[in-house]
């Protein structure tokens, strides 16, 4: 898929997860759609410019948080590189790679994010972040990656037909 | 043989005939008789007309469905645009009750001036309690602004962009706000959580801190103004061997359900990173 496609649709995604889906909590946890949809686009065969899109992906959701610049992008990067990592080792991939990667990805940002608060200050409990923002958060991305893998399956293979 | 009458006798002749037979009609000769033919022809009559009715209603009928059905989904249209109404006015109906709650809480505390701002989206991070709001430097915001609804403080601005401002909540895990215990008069400190619960700290242990006591801005750090309401204190925690008591508060505003709130646009936050020395200075 074009990168220049990514700039609309991943800058679409990103309004919809402030505007929408971070206010739909589980817990004190939500949903990480950008992260969902990167990780959808890197586990397909016929991606081909995926790492580019998550380069815009996370450069939107750093300009939307709060958190310091930069975090969203190297984690959602990390979490292509995964998923590029799982592409080339297994010749078949189903569906429970998505959710490995999605698990990896939220993990990886809630932690870095963890890291940073860590710094500036704040005692936050390992526990209590473990227990009401992450568990929760997971579970919703769960939630979110079986729509979205096939949406994502379904629009490359109409853009990329296999012969 | 052909008998010619003239015409006159014939006419005459046909006349007499013709009111003999009105005469004998008159004085009921031919009842039975017209029994016999019209009934027949009643029933013929009947028929016919029934048949004829039953075409016709078929083919009336058939306009009428389809006007019926015409005007039924005209009005399925209207319904729905009515109920489309209900929604909007029910959702303007919310909106106009936050505002006239945010503009008593305007005329109650004239020392401030506000601006309006919607809520327009939420900090993507579920570690960090911000907003974002539809007002930015444009519009006269600047970093440091108070941020409240109609029932207290909700924040500060952290971060403006030309039509946009992020707003750290009272709630975020980083916060530190100077407040004040009534009617106690106690100094203390409040601090967010990533649950969204805040707490008191750092309240001398000699003061006296109740369930209901309210919790207002002091003023102190130079960060708020003084005298705005932050929430009420629920449960407080003593220890003999502690430096401090702490105490949990229940905040006035509903942080989960934020759509409306005031930016206190006429404070100035006070910077204190000149007054502090340098280390390496004497």
């Amino acid at each position: 898929m074009s990168v220049i496609l990514s700039i609309p649709v991943l800058g679409f995604i990103s309004i919809l997860q402030s505007a929408v889906v971070s206010r739909l909590p589980l817990n004190h946890g939500t949903a990480d759609l950008v992260l969902v949809v990167l990780v959808a686009i890197a586990l397909q065969k016929t991606s081909t410019t995926s790492w580019q899109w998550s380069i815009v992906g996370g450069l939107f959701t750093d300009f939307i948080s709060g958190l310091p610049f930069g975090i969203f992008t190297v984690s959602y990067l990390i979490a292509t590189g995964i998923a590029h990592i799982i592409r080339k080792r297994i010749w078949r991939f189903s569906f429970l790679m998505q959710l490995l990667v999605v698990f990896s990805g939220t993990v990886l940002s809630h932690g870095m994010a963890y890291m940073v608060l860590f710094l500036q200050g704040s005692n936050i409990s390992f526990i209590t972040a473990l227990q009401v923002v992450t568990l929760p958060s997971i579970i919703l991305n769960f939630m979110l990656s079986l729509p979205i893998f096939i949406l994502i399956q379904d629009i490359l293979e109409q853009v990329h037909p296999q012969e | 043989m052909n008998i010619r009458f003239p015409k006159s006798l014939r006419i005459i002749a046909i006349s007499l005939v013709a009111i003999g037979i009105l005469a004998l009609a008159l004085s009921g000769v031919f009842t039975t008789f017209s029994r016999w033919v019209v009934s027949p022809m009643t029933s013929v009559q009947t028929w016919v007309s029934l048949q004829y009715q039953g075409v016709e209603n078929f083919v009336s009928a058939s306009q009428d469905i389809r006007e019926i059905r015409q005007q039924n989904t005209e009005l399925e249209a209207e319904n729905a645009r009515m109920q489309a109404q209900i929604v909007e006015l029910q959702q303007q109906l919310v909106e106009f009750k936050i505002l006239s709650a945010l503009l008593e809480f305007a005329r109650a505390n004239p020392e401030h001036q506000y601006i309006g701002a919607s809520v327009i989206g939420r900090d993507p991070s579920p570690f960090l309690n911000y907003i974002i709001i539809n007002r930015g430097s444009d519009d006269g915001l600047r970093r440091g602004m108070p941020v409240v609804t109609q029932n207290g403080l909700a924040g500060r601005i952290v971060q403006v962009t030309a039509t946009g401002a992020r707003v750290s909540l009272v709630t975020d895990p980083i916060t530190k706000i100077n407040v004040r215990v009534e009617p106690s008069r106690s100094a203390a400190v409040l601090s967010g959580s990533i649950t969204g619960d805040i707490t008191l700290e750092q309240i001398p242990q000699d003061a006296d801190v109740n369930p209901g006591n309210l919790i207002l801005t002091s003023g102190l750090g130079g960060n708020y103004p003084a005298n705005i309401i932050v929430g009420q204190v629920t449960s407080v925690r003593s220890r003999e061997n502690d430096l401090f008591q702490s105490a949990s508060v229940q905040p006035v505003t509903d942080f989960s359900d934020l759509s409306i709130v005031l930016v206190i646009t006429n404070f100035e936050p006070v910077d204190f990173n000149p007054l502090i020395p340098d280390s390496g200075t004497p």
